[in-house]
């Protein structure tokens, strides 16, 4: 079942187009991901269909309900997790999340129980009456989570959640995310510049000055756009290049190696050569390479 | 009613939990309180003998500084309900600023809720802040003597730090829609309460400048509450000071007094009453909120 469909969605600013007429859907429970640099449109279309900009042109419809028509409705199924924090440094997390909760109309102990489902995996015993400007980056994002879950809300959004987290926090945040996913079937919708955040979503959509460029699986996306390599440690020969070109016809020799480009598996060619490709390296299509097939620029790694 | 009451309670929370906001807001007031503990409270007495020649056997020397404290009060009250509201307000730019209001955009809350509930919760902490002055600083005067204060003046003084409170918030929402960031929101800050003691006339009584200055201080609802509350204070002291001196000035005593201490506020040449200053504290703040309410519903990104 379709939860996001958005049709020729655009967003102006003056004679600007930050977001260029873009249509996609997203099905119930999957991960959904928005790639692209930074002012590619990422965050402008997260922040339409959470009704926080208007849209100029176009439709789009969150669990069945018109963006600009029936937009509280749409805001008590969406939750949200901003790029940078939005909590009150001053206030303790208890206070920041009863109050946020009360916007969603809540009283207190319907906040507590709507963030009971989640509050063991988060760890939130531990932090819930500390101030939110004490807390590290990582417990801070934690809250952050939490206050978009306060609603229990259907889609959860997250724009590049991980931007500015230590590598072991952004593996944390990861977890969370996992643990929505696949415990509370929630569909998850990410924006990120980072490559590898991606790998793991059902659908990625690559967007490069506010249009949509491609779309699919990362599968489908590699197969399509990214090649994979067989680097063939070997002085250059003619008997080398020919094997090299059995292989594939894009090959090219470079310093110490020849660099061959191809699709095909290699482990069998590999293994009947094995006298002579002795020293070697398969590296795998990435969606770095789609990305930078696509855009002709390189994102964050 | 939950949402709103939500909204409200973060926005006081945020003010009260900020121990060096506090301070900051009171900061003029408490500017006033040293110069008036270093100098101003000499300046005002000799003010006041000097008005009194030939009667300074007549005159208790307590009445004297029980009036002169009075004015302090009233000092102090003024420039709190220009720098408290402005303080809570400011929370307005911040969030605009940090993206709070982007999570606020994206929750149900209305819009016109959220307005209302910056313009409530900067009300309620500037009552709250200048009320708990005015009770303390009555505790204290009520110590050092009588304070010939009734009970309907008393109310009607909390009465007047509410109205105050609501006027200087609806001045301040409309100015604070200029400021995009936080840095030239506290610039503004540093002249405001510069400027707040000398526009309510707690350093010099307002009646030593020249019309046109009196007449642009005037405009500020603080100035006219400044007036409305000396006038409170100082009304039961100023009598007992007259029937002291029995009619032999024929009055002349306590109305140079009245004029010099601005217990009405004037512009243009004319005072105003208590009731006519009240009226007009009243029409601005409803113009201002008239106005407030148009320029945010224009310029409030959220539908």
């Amino acid at each position: 079942m379709k939860i996001i469909e958005v049709k020729n969605l655009t967003k102006m600013y003056r004679k600007f187009k930050a977001v260029d007429g873009i249509s996609f859907d997203v099905e119930e429970g999957e991960m959904f991901a928005f790639l692209g640099e930074n002012g590619a449109g990422k965050s402008t279309t997260i922040n339409m269909l959470t009704t926080i900009l208007e849209k100029t042109e176009g439709e789009a419809y969150i669990c069945g309900h018109a963006l600009g028509k029936e937009d509280d409705e749409i805001r008590k199924v969406n939750g949200i997790v901003f790029q940078n924090s939005v909590l009150d440094k001053m206030l303790s997390v208890k206070d920041n999340l009863l109050t946020r909760g009360s916007y969603y109309g809540l009283s207190r102990k319907e906040v507590e129980k709507s963030l009971e489902p989640f509050s063991e995996r988060f760890e939130m015993k531990d932090i819930w009456n500390r101030r939110y400007d004490k807390l590290s980056g990582g417990q801070r994002r934690r809250v952050d989570i939490m206050r978009a879950l306060i609603n229990n809300p259907k889609i959860l959004f997250l724009d590049e959640p991980t931007t500015g987290l230590d590598p072991k926090s952004r593996k944390l945040v990861w977890d969370y995310i996992d643990f929505l996913r696949k415990e509370h079937g929630m569909t998850i919708f990410l924006t990120t510049h980072y490559m590898e955040e991606t790998r793991d979503a059902d659908h990625v959509v690559i967007l490069d000055k506010g249009r949509i460029v491609s779309s699919g699986t990362p599968a489908e996306l590699k197969s399509r756009y990214a090649h994979s390599k067989l680097i063939w440690y070997t002085p250059r020969s003619e008997k080398a290049e020919e094997l090299a070109k059995q292989i594939s016809e894009t090959c090219v020799y470079d310093v110490d190696h020849y660099n061959i480009s191809t699709d095909k598996n290699v482990t069998e060619f590999v293994f009947e050569h094995r006298d002579q490709i002795t020293d070697y390296e398969y590296i795998k299509g990435s969606m770095d390479d789609v990305f930078l097939n696509l855009t002709g620029k390189e994102l964050a790694s | 009613m939950k949402d709103f009451m939500g909204f409200t309670r973060r926005n006081l929370l945020i003010y009260f939990k900020d121990k060096l906001a506090i301070l900051f807001s009171l900061l003029t007031s408490i500017i006033v309180f040293v110069l008036y503990l270093l100098f101003l409270k000499g300046t005002f007495v000799e003010a006041m003998k000097g008005t009194m020649r030939g009667l300074e056997n007549i005159v208790n020397s307590g009445d004297i500084d029980m009036f002169v404290n009075g004015i302090l009060l009233s000092g102090i009250l003024g420039s709190a309900l220009i720098t408290v509201p402005y303080t809570c307000l400011q929370t307005i730019v911040k969030d605009r600023e940090a993206g709070v209001d982007s999570d606020i955009c994206a929750t149900p809350l209305k819009r016109w809720k959220i307005i209302l509930s910056y313009f409530t919760s900067s009300s309620i902490c500037s009552f709250i802040m200048t009320s708990l002055i005015l009770t303390v600083g009555l505790v204290v005067l009520s110590f050092m003597g009588d304070i010939h204060l009734g009970i309907a003046s008393l109310l009607s003084a909390y009465g007047l730090m509410l109205l105050g409170s609501v006027s200087s918030t609806a001045l301040f929402m409309l100015i604070l829609l200029f400021f995009k960031s936080t840095a030239t929101s506290t610039a503004f800050f540093g002249i405001l309460s510069a400027a707040a003691g000398f526009v309510i006339g707690a350093y010099i009584p307002l009646s030593q400048f020249s019309d046109g200055v009196r007449s642009f201080c005037n405009i500020f609802p603080a100035s006219h509450i400044t007036s409305l509350i000396r006038k409170i204070l100082l009304s039961g002291i100023a009598e007992k000071i007259d029937s002291s001196i029995g009619g032999l000035d024929n009055g002349a005593f306590i109305e140079a007094i009245k004029d010099t201490f601005s217990f009405n506020a004037s512009a243009f040449g004319s005072n105003f009453s208590g009731f006519q200053s009240v009226i007009y504290v009243s029409i601005f703040a409803l113009v201002c909120i008239a106005g407030m309410v148009i320029a945010y519903n224009r310029t409030y990104k959220r539908r």
